[in-house]
């Protein structure tokens, strides 16, 4: 139990945690603390993009990796389809933003489960942002992967319309 | 016989008023001797105290029974006619008509009969059908700001929660290069169409591996 849970797989308590908890408590016969401890720790709690969030940059404005610097809304981060503040980590050669410029950003794929309206919920798999400026228009004249339905809400309709595949 | 509180009380009084008579209960004893007198009593009596008399009476029903019993074949008759004729039109308690009477709802059985007949009533406008983990499903979604066209998702089942209404399944599937986890109310009235497609071997019920594994094993055409 201790050399597991101080493996790679160290994670913390998953907000799905209590659901799996009680399916997994029924078929355990043996060892049951060792087991749930193990389950505790394989559970991934995924949370809000926050300062040092990276994240992927899915347009085509240049820039490959992007650093979070501040969440423009939300007292705990920036949540799928929030604006956030980033910093350039990483970018292409030649592309339209350089290595450490500031730009705002919009997150269209966190793998943070966000609820909708009917009660069905949407994550991804990764964390992606397509970078905008001031005025909400994307860079980018691409956004690459599928994208949210809660950005037509956000009036990020432009994006939308970039956008290969709609989730 | 109708074994409910009132007859057996009935009996009891006449033939053992010392016993049972506390001071509340005073009057409605001397009154019992009378059975003309049975719905004044009935009326006052059932409402204040019906758990002491169904408590008391069955003790002394028990000693009466052993003591008296040819007494009790002879009083029975006439007194249960006229009990009966006033128990149905007094109390709501069972009579020789057993149809009519119907158990009482317990409170914890509340919400899984709601349950029950939400979905009843979800599947008379769609029928479901049945779902496990490890199916390959296409969900046909009417979504609130596109009415036009229908959203198609498919992917495998990778989980199932049982909660009644709320039910739900979370379809796991690679879109243009990455996996995406829908998780849909399986009863929700915007689920225009369920069905399944297929349906691949899993040898559990979550199938949450898949999200390390190869994007291959979730892809769906």
């Amino acid at each position: 139990m201790a050399t597991s849970s101080s493996s790679r797989l160290v994670r913390a308590v998953g907000r799905s945690l209590f659901s799996g908890l009680c399916n997994n408590a029924d078929g355990l016969m043996r060892s049951a603390h060792e087991m749930m401890c193990n389950h505790l720790f394989l559970q991934q709690q995924r949370t809000f993009i926050q300062m040092r969030t990276s994240l992927k940059v899915v347009d085509n404005s240049g820039a490959k990796r992007v650093a979070c610097i501040q969440a423009l809304k939300g007292k705990k981060g920036a949540r799928l389809g929030d604006t956030i503040v980033c910093s350039v980590k990483e970018a292409q050669p030649g592309g339209k933003v350089k290595k450490g410029e500031v730009h705002y950003g919009v997150v269209v794929r966190a793998a943070m489960p966000r609820g909708r309206c009917d009660g069905s919920e949407i994550k991804f798999d990764d964390n992606a942002v397509v970078l905008i400026n001031k005025h909400g228009d994307p860079i980018g004249t691409r956004v690459f992967g599928p994208v949210p339905h809660e950005l037509r809400k956000k009036k990020h309709s432009k994006i939308l319309s970039l956008a290969e595949h709609l989730a | 016989m109708g074994s409910i509180v009132l007859p057996q009380a009935l009996f009891v009084v006449p033939r053992n008023p010392t016993k049972c008579i506390p001071q509340k209960l005073s009057v409605s004893a001397c009154v019992f001797r009378t059975p003309s007198q049975l719905n004044v009593s009935l009326f006052s009596t059932s409402g204040l105290c019906c758990s002491k008399w169904e408590s008391r009476s069955f003790v002394v029903r028990a000693e009466a029974e052993s003591q008296e019993e040819p007494e009790v074949a002879e009083t029975e008759v006439p007194e249960e006619t006229e009990v009966e004729a006033e128990a149905e039109g007094a109390v709501a308690v069972a009579t020789e008509e057993r149809p009519a009477f119907k158990p009482r709802v317990k409170l914890g059985d509340i919400m899984g009969i709601l349950n029950k007949q939400a979905i009843e009533a979800s599947d008379t406008v769609r029928p479901t059908p049945d779902i496990r983990t490890g199916d390959i499903v296409e969900i046909k979604l009417e979504v609130p700001e596109n009415r036009k066209r229908l959203s198609i998702y498919k992917g495998i089942v990778i989980s199932k929660q049982n909660a009644g209404i709320h039910t739900t399944i979370r379809i796991r599937r690679i879109i243009a290069g990455v996996g995406v986890e829908i998780v849909f109310p399986v009863y929700s009235p915007n689920i225009k169409e369920l069905k399944v497609v297929k349906h691949r071997k899993v040898r559990r019920a979550r199938l949450y591996y898949l999200r390390d594994k190869l994007p291959r094993l979730s892809t769906f055409k």
